[in-house]
């Protein structure tokens, strides 16, 4: 199978070199485009612009870092629309909120294509190994072709309906996941300032009913004060944005969600944003007794 | 401050072995091969043992003990409580003074702490009962202040205190899987090790008195703070058109995927609640932490938010419902907006 791929970021280019490695053909984009040459020496061909990929494929996945590139991709000069049309399917993979979304829907079926929203859970890691889970929305058939793709991709895949159910799935479970990052940071920080040692907290978490791969995985590098983005904190805290505009939208409480996107909004007022979102622990334990002047 | 020493076991939760003595408690327990062999193997807790409180988790965790072989002598507020305990072969006594008078170590676990300080220290209390060479372990969760009185009631008797608060709810208790957080008298904590592991799965000995309730206020305030995001996250997935179940299901392949929302998911979709741990102290167990991350000036802003959700949720009604009818709350904040 054929695909093209456009955005080779911290997601895509994993993505892109799991289905190299599993016998797809490739062509990649990004718009930096010296980032493409890792691909090619894996077997990815090369595409000049967006408009020059989906021009070539049958089938093009994105996958760009917020709304504003996932717009940008599609609508600018030598964009997807440009090449989009009968028997081609664009799958945007980006995490954006459902009205982007459903612009790019409306775009692309104008002109006779097929759209697939699928945003996905996982970071780096899960996206290295093909362990995505894939929340997929849209055009039906064009998720029925896309199966083998995901299959590589994720260990799971999820069709959830018309365009729009992809994307707030998405948003909901992250921002589940910014809170309980804040939740863990208020722990931490509390059980050492209590005279509790951190990593004893991290063990008792691990053995009971709140135990989670994220706190498992994320508490220790905390502690180390290391703060490699697998996530980048800027992205978590647009993900908490778009989740609690949705909650407004549809005047759902969600204090706690509130309370943390304060913390993620501090932390890139201060420059942590291209670190991991777990990095939002440094507002957290600066906001404490211990740190005053 | 200095970080605490922390020791660790982990245990297998079934013993392999147990023995029934007369008057003691045996227990030649198996220890999983990558756990080091505890230092009182082979020997198990000989002497009698009290248990005070005998309400949701009291109740299956001296039940446990029973069952393992232990001489066991109950009291409950509410005498009507410990008959199913007798009928399991406890003794009665009628205040925790003589149940502390006729036992060698007494276990409390009451639901707060003016409970707590209560059967500790009030009239007819454990410290009545109390001498040189008895142990009291009080497995209540309270906050650290509380636990140093009634500490300071014990051990000027001569008697050793050692506080165990545990994480783990109503089925945990029951199938002897909880994990122990204790701090104290560390003579006294190897002396009780046996007992533990008949209700537990996992210890920890955290040091001083006032370490092992701080430590279980911190887990359970990541707990509360966890099940209001949830509970965020269920009702705005339903508002715009997701199934809720769905939402459970997404989450348990990811990295966020918690014993504890697969567990309540369902049932709280269903607007079912059935009550492992009241939310009434849940919310106490935020109120404490609360106290205690002020004492500290640490600021825990999502913790200070779910506290007035559970808050909002005792105002309806809910105090004995399961905590995650937390989410009720949310519920209610949609259709009576404030000002």
């Amino acid at each position: 199978m054929e695909v093209g791929f456009l955005g080779l970021g911290i997601m895509g280019k994993a993505m892109a070199a799991n289905l190299l490695r599993h016998g797809f053909r490739v062509t990649v984009w990004n718009r930096t485009l010296s980032k493409c040459q890792e691909l090619v020496a894996l077997g990815a061909t090369v595409g000049e612009t967006p408009a020059a990929v989906v021009a070539r494929c049958r089938y093009t996945i994105a996958m760009l870092s917020d709304p504003s590139a996932a717009l940008s991709v599609v609508f600018d000069k030598d964009g997807v629309l440009e090449q989009i049309g009968d028997g081609k399917g664009y799958v945007d993979m980006s995490t954006v909120d459902a009205a982007t979304s459903s612009k790019i829907s409306e775009a692309v079926k104008q002109k006779g294509g097929a759209f697939l929203e699928a945003p996905v859970s996982g970071s780096k890691k899960p996206a290295e190994d093909g362990q995505l889970v894939i929340l997929a929305a849209g055009d039906q058939a064009l998720y029925d072709d896309m199966v083998p793709a995901f299959d590589v991709l994720g260990k799971k895949s999820f069709f959830l309906g018309e365009i729009g159910n992809g994307a707030n799935m998405k948003l909901v479970v992250n921002m589940i996941m910014g809170s309980m990052m804040n939740a863990l940071s208020e722990g931490l920080s509390l059980a050492d300032n209590s005279g509790l040692n951190p990593q004893t907290l991290l063990d008792v978490l691990d053995l009971g009913a709140i135990a989670n791969p994220m706190f498992k995985l994320k508490g220790p590098s905390i502690l180390k004060g290391s703060y490699n983005p697998a996530f980048p904190l800027k992205h978590q805290q647009k993900d908490m944005r778009l989740a609690l505009s949705l909650g407004d939208e549809n005047a759902v409480a969600m204090p706690v969600a509130a309370a943390s996107n304060e913390a993620f909004k501090k932390a890139r007022s201060l420059g942590l944003g291209d670190l991991d979102f777990s990095a939002v622990y440094e507002v957290i334990k600066g906001a404490s007794g211990s740190n005053q002047a | 401050m200095a970080a605490a020493a922390a020791t660790h076991l982990s245990v297998r939760a079934a013993p392999a072995l147990r023995l029934r003595g007369k008057g003691t408690c045996r227990l030649l327990s198996c220890y999983a091969s990558s756990s080091p062999p505890p230092p009182s193997s082979g020997e198990g807790f000989s002497g009698k043992v009290g248990f005070l409180g005998l309400g949701i988790m009291g109740a299956p965790m001296a039940s446990n003990l029973i069952k393992a072989g232990c001489d066991v002598t109950v009291w409950n507020r509410t005498k009507s409580k410990c008959d199913p305990l007798l009928s399991l072969g406890a003794k009665y006594e009628s205040s925790p003074a003589n149940v502390a008078l006729s036992c060698d170590v007494t276990f409390a676990m009451l639901a707060d702490p003016e409970s707590a300080v209560e059967v500790a220290c009030g009239a007819n209390g454990a410290a009545q009962g109390m001498a040189p060479g008895k142990g009291y372990v009080d497995v209540s969760t309270v906050d650290t202040a509380t636990s140093k009185l009634i500490g300071k009631h014990i051990t000027s008797t001569g008697a050793s205190f050692l506080e165990a608060p545990v994480s783990g709810s109503k089925k945990p208790a029951e199938d002897g899987l909880l994990i122990f957080l204790t701090a104290g008298d560390d003579s006294l904590y190897n002396r009780v090790a046996p007992l533990l592991d008949v209700m537990g799965k996992s210890r920890f000995f955290l040091g001083d008195v006032g370490n092992g309730a701080a430590m279980k206020l911190v887990v359970n305030m990541v707990m509360g703070s966890m099940m209001v995001s949830f509970s965020e996250g269920v009702l705005l997935s339903e508002k715009v058109g997701l199934d809720p179940n769905t939402l459970v299901e997404v989450i348990s392949q990811g990295a966020i995927s918690a014993p504890m929302f697969s567990l309540k998911g369902p049932s709280m979709v269903k607007a079912a609640y059935p009550t492992a741990f009241p939310l009434k102290h849940q919310q106490k167990d935020l109120r404490l932490a609360l106290a205690l991350a002020e004492s500290v000036s640490q600021s825990i802003p999502t913790v200070a938010a779910a506290n007035e959700l559970y808050k909002v949720a005792k105002s309806l009604g809910l105090a004995d419902q399961d905590f995650s009818a937390v989410i009720e709350a949310l519920k209610a904040k949609e259709q009576n907006p404030q000002p």
